[in-house]
């Protein structure tokens, strides 16, 4: 009996796995301006959600945050490489919308400078527990100790300034409902949150319509950048990421609509090979069972006929 | 030489040794269920011809899309049934063909990372088994409906969208149904779902279905059921059953 005790201490007295660590590096991409990027590939126990761009600018009057990570300890990581970078405090985050790997490391940032749009947050808070089920999932043990934390601060579209950086912000609603798009006018760089994905497959399940996102795309194709940094994929710096875009979401559109006009079942559009000249956006096969589930339903009854009843 | 081979494993089944062939995915539930559905006498064979298919993972746990394909079986079927493992209830389908149906698909809800099974009835009465696995963070069938947190969910209730889609695709035929589908799981909100489905033929006076279909509480909200009948002719009247004896009729047809 006693035997078995002590070995059950010893057990328990093992350091609970190596602990696991996010190695962020961020570069510095304009003056003041430094951008996190992360994998393009989907949510793993390996890259603990590791797949998001996060970026920070450094004014005179403080840090601005934009987007704090999948989990507190990547809001750890990000806060202790700012503070690697510069004494300021951080002062505002920017959370550009709702999803776990934009929003799960504010636990690590002042609770008064989390702002987002008020849409943003209410989404936070119907969502978040759902999320936050689903990404100790996926990632496991990289989630440890993180909690959804909403923010205190409302943003509204129009100017920004902190310090010596102006802002403009704008509210779009393809991707989710509720995304914020930042322009940093002092340095021309457009963050453009998960409005725009490079190389990385779009992601679909709060998305009104691929016809609205679209839509958006092309107003948001109109603001003038130096360089854009996309919530996933590498910075470009001219119009790349909308060409890419456009070409995909035309395709996958005319996908939905085709099969939808030929009476086929969402196994086998889920199937459907991805072409060739979309070779370089990861994850695009994944991302097709995942938006035909959210988004040919739609296409589909829209195929069939009202049936009167007899 | 499949034929044999078929004929070899139903002689070895009915001795009533090692009844059943062994899982290719170790499910613990594989004979509990076959016993369940098919009985204890049942002769079951592998059969790669009843393809099976479901997602990887289920992106939306209340809304799984299944499709049994036999477009590659080439016998007569008497019966086809469907079942989800390790579901709370696990039958999803049944079916009686009179006609050759390559297809039928459906949504379904999924409680937990599971296999799916089609079982199709040769003429001889050996039952053909195919599988699939599907991945689930889970849930979906004690996941209250849409319906039931919808006060207006009567304006929209039984209304039910139809269409033919011809040739290029044989005759295959979509009914999508305004249906809660609760499957009763779920606290103060009681079972409603259609339990019956018939598809009949308008034009050849047949008395009976083409199709006949009995649904379980596995089977998700608004259905968009998916046909195709390779052989029968493209005028169809679809007519549902639910528990609360609502019957619902429609004409189908008209290659679009």
């Amino acid at each position: 009996m006693t035997r078995w005790c002590l070995i059950l201490l010893a057990v328990m007295a093992l350091p609970a796995q190596a602990a696991l660590r996010y190695h962020l590096e961020p570069k510095q991409i304009a003056p003041d301006t430094w951008m996190v990027e992360g994998k393009t590939e989907n949510f793993s126990k390996e890259n603990g959600g590791n797949i998001v761009n996060t970026a920070f600018i450094v004014t005179d009057a403080g840090v601005v945050v934009i987007d704090t990570g999948p989990s507190l300890q990547y809001g750890d990581a990000l806060h202790d490489a700012i503070r690697k970078i510069t004494d300021q405090p951080v002062t505002h985050v920017l959370i550009t919308h709702h999803h776990p790997d934009h929003a799960f490391g504010n636990q690590a940032f002042p609770e008064r400078s989390l702002s987002a749009l008020p849409e943003t947050t209410a989404l936070l808070e119907r969502d978040g527990e759902a999320f936050s089920d689903n990404m100790y999932r996926m990632i496991g043990d990289w989630m440890r100790g993180t909690q959804v934390v909403l923010p205190t601060q409302e943003l509204a579209p129009g100017p920004l300034i902190v310090g010596n950086h102006t802002f403009q912000l704008w509210g779009f609603t393809g991707h989710t409902g509720a995304d914020l798009v930042i322009l940093d006018k002092t340095t021309g760089t457009l963050f453009a949150g998960d409005m725009v994905f490079y190389n990385r497959a779009i992601t679909t399940p709060q998305s009104p319509g691929l016809d609205t996102w679209q839509q958006e795309l092309d107003l948001l194709a109109e603001i003038p950048f130096e360089r854009l940094v996309p919530g996933h994929g590498p910075m470009v710096t001219d119009d790349r990421a909308f060409r890419q875009m456009h070409a995909y979401m035309t395709w996958l559109d005319a996908l939905f609509k085709s099969s939808a006009n030929r009476g086929l079942t969402a196994n086998e559009v889920m199937r459907t090979p991805i072409p060739g000249r979309f070779d370089s956006i990861a994850e695009a096969s994944y991302e097709l069972i995942r938006s035909t589930t959210h988004l040919y339903p739609r296409y589909e009854q829209a195929a069939l006929r009202m049936l009167p009843e007899e | 030489m499949l034929r044999h081979a078929l004929l070899l494993a139903g002689a070895l089944a009915s001795t009533g040794l090692a009844a059943y062939p062994k899982d290719p995915y170790g499910s613990p539930m594989w004979d509990y269920n076959l016993e369940r559905y098919l009985g204890e006498k049942a002769e079951v064979v592998l059969d790669d011809r009843v393809n099976l298919e479901v997602p990887p993972f289920a992106e939306d746990s209340s809304q799984v899309p299944l499709t049994v394909d036999l477009s590659g079986f080439d016998a007569p079927v008497q019966k086809v049934i469907t079942w989800v493992d390790l579901n709370p209830i696990p039958h999803l389908f049944t079916y009686v063909p009179q006609t050759r149906v390559t297809v039928v698909s459906l949504n379904f809800r999924v409680q937990q990372a599971t296999t799916v099974r089609a079982a199709v009835q040769d003429e001889s009465g050996v039952w053909h088994v195919g599988s699939a696995h599907v991945d689930a963070a889970g849930g979906g069938c004690t996941a209250p409906s849409q319906a039931s947190s919808d006060p207006n969910w009567e304006e929209h209730f039984g209304q039910i969208r139809g269409g033919a889609f011809s040739p290029a695709n044989q005759s295959r035929l979509k009914v999508y149904v305004r249906h809660p589908m609760d499957s009763g799981m779920v606290g103060n909100i009681p079972a409603f779902h259609i339990e019956t489905l018939e598809i009949r033929d308008t034009a050849g006076g047949q008395d009976e279905p083409l199709l006949k279909m009995t649904l379980s509480e596995s089977a998700a909200e608004n259905p968009m059921f998916v046909f195709e009948l390779p052989d029968a002719p493209p005028q169809y009247e679809v007519w549902m059953r639910d528990n609360n004896g609502n019957q619902f009729q429609r004409q189908v047809g008209e290659a679009l």
